[in-house]
């Protein structure tokens, strides 16, 4: 499947150009790093605008080519352990970027930074150890942050993609290609960083991907942070042991788990005009 | 129909889950060995002069206003999921996270926060306070 290929052409390139920002990262000063790497570094801008749009295409490819096998059922393939694990590459995906937006250190990184600590600590039993093995204790450096960002889920990511694709590196045209399109796409589209502070009473939007459960938790309690991404992740697993009916209800709790995401994605979105 | 490698294999998983998630544990209680301390925040006479003839500032996420010699102090994290809230125009709070509102005491107005911002215990420190946050 090319969507699957190119997916991970992407991730390849969302690392590749990861190590080379690395160095000029700081996790004492994670937003004046970047400001100095953006503002004052040649072609850093740039860089960081390939990293990023790598990744978000990554993660935009994941989501679409898992529709693409449940469309074309082609889920029945794959054995259901390597079916589980190629589900587990969303949640992880999401965390692997979700770090990446928390290492920004602005205003909105700061505030998602406070939420996913509480939505962590949230998690029954070890939630709390989880919420400071994942994002360090209230006042340190992101340290810990850039390391399951750079590491664990990276990692993880690459060999549960590895392992889906059936071989340890993505294939030369498909990484080219990936490469191309987000080259082209960082010198198109800016990917700029916010302010230090909030502005005053404005609502700070977290990231796209998210956007959908910063507008629920406005209305639902904080374990809905975990509980209703857990729910798709088990749909989406479960979904390979059905046929049938309970197949298609599942698939339609999928499409309106999707619907009600977008619907607290825009109710968001109108609250900060 | 699941054959008998499907559940060794699902054993395996569950197993494997189990044995991550006290991994994660154990890590993790590593880490946060030391029990959590109240954070505290040193008010000094400087700083509540200033705070008292400015109509109120904002230092180390608190707002100090008020008297130098009985200040008020409002700790400014949100009570809904702890994001650091902003004074807004007009007087009171807002949380850029989730939208809650409080007013200029402090008490929730709008949006998801259960309470009111809390307030830190305040005790003498020389000519100034040292402000407990929990």
């Amino acid at each position: 499947m090319i969507l699957g290929r190119l997916t991970w052409g992407l991730l390849a390139v969302a690392v590749l150009s990861g190590l080379a920002l690395a160095p000029f990262w700081s996790a004492a000063r994670p937003l004046e790093s970047l400001e100095t790497l953006t503002g004052a570094t040649p072609w850093g801008f740039w860089l960081r605008g390939v990293h990023a749009l790598s990744a978000w295409g990554f993660l935009a490819g994941t989501v679409a080519h898992l529709v693409e096998v449940l469309w074309k059922k082609s889920d029945r393939r794959l054995s259901p352990a390597v079916w589980w694990r190629s589900v587990a590459l969303l949640p992880v995906a999401v965390l692997a970027l979700l770090g990446g937006f928390l290492m920004r250190g602005d205003a909105e990184a700061q505030a998602a930074l406070a939420v996913w600590r509480e939505v962590s600590a949230s998690i029954p039993l070890a939630g709390p150890l989880l919420a400071s093995l994942l994002l360090g204790v209230p006042g340190s450096d992101l340290a810990p942050v850039a390391l399951h960002h750079a590491g664990t889920f990276t990692l993880l990511a690459w060999l549960l993609t590895a392992e889906h694709g059936g071989a340890l590196v993505p294939d030369l045209r498909s990484t080219v290609l990936a490469a191309l399109g987000s080259f082209a796409a960082a010198g198109l589209l800016p990917v700029s960083l916010g302010p230090a502070l909030a502005p005053d009473g404005a609502l700070l939007l977290g990231p796209w991907y998210l956007l959908g459960l910063q507008g629920a938790l406005v209305v639902l309690p904080v374990f809905a942070g975990w509980l209703l991404p857990l729910l798709l992740v088990a749909a989406f697993g479960l979904v390979r042991h059905l046929e049938g009916r309970p197949r298609a209800a599942l698939l339609a709790f999928v499409a309106a788990w999707g619907a009600g995401y977008l619907a607290f994605t825009i109710r968001l979105l109108f609250a900060t005009r | 129909m699941s054959s008998r490698r499907d559940f060794l294999s699902g054993a395996w998983a569950a197993a494997g889950a189990g044995a991550a998630v006290a991994g994660v544990a154990a890590v993790g209680k590593a880490l946060s060995d030391s029990p959590e301390t109240a954070r505290t925040v040193d008010l000094s006479p400087a700083l509540l002069r200033k705070a008292e003839k400015e109509g109120g500032l904002v230092h180390e996420g608190l707002l100090v206003r008020g008297p130098a010699s009985a200040p008020i102090v409002l700790d400014l994290t949100c009570t809904h999921l702890r994001c650091r809230v902003a004074p807004v125009e007009g007087g009171g709070f807002s949380c850029p996270c989730h939208g809650s509102r409080y007013d200029s005491e402090g008490r929730p107005v709008s949006g998801p926060a259960p309470r009111a911002l809390s307030r830190p215990r305040l005790s003498p420190s020389g000519s100034g306070f040292t402000a407990r946050l929990s």
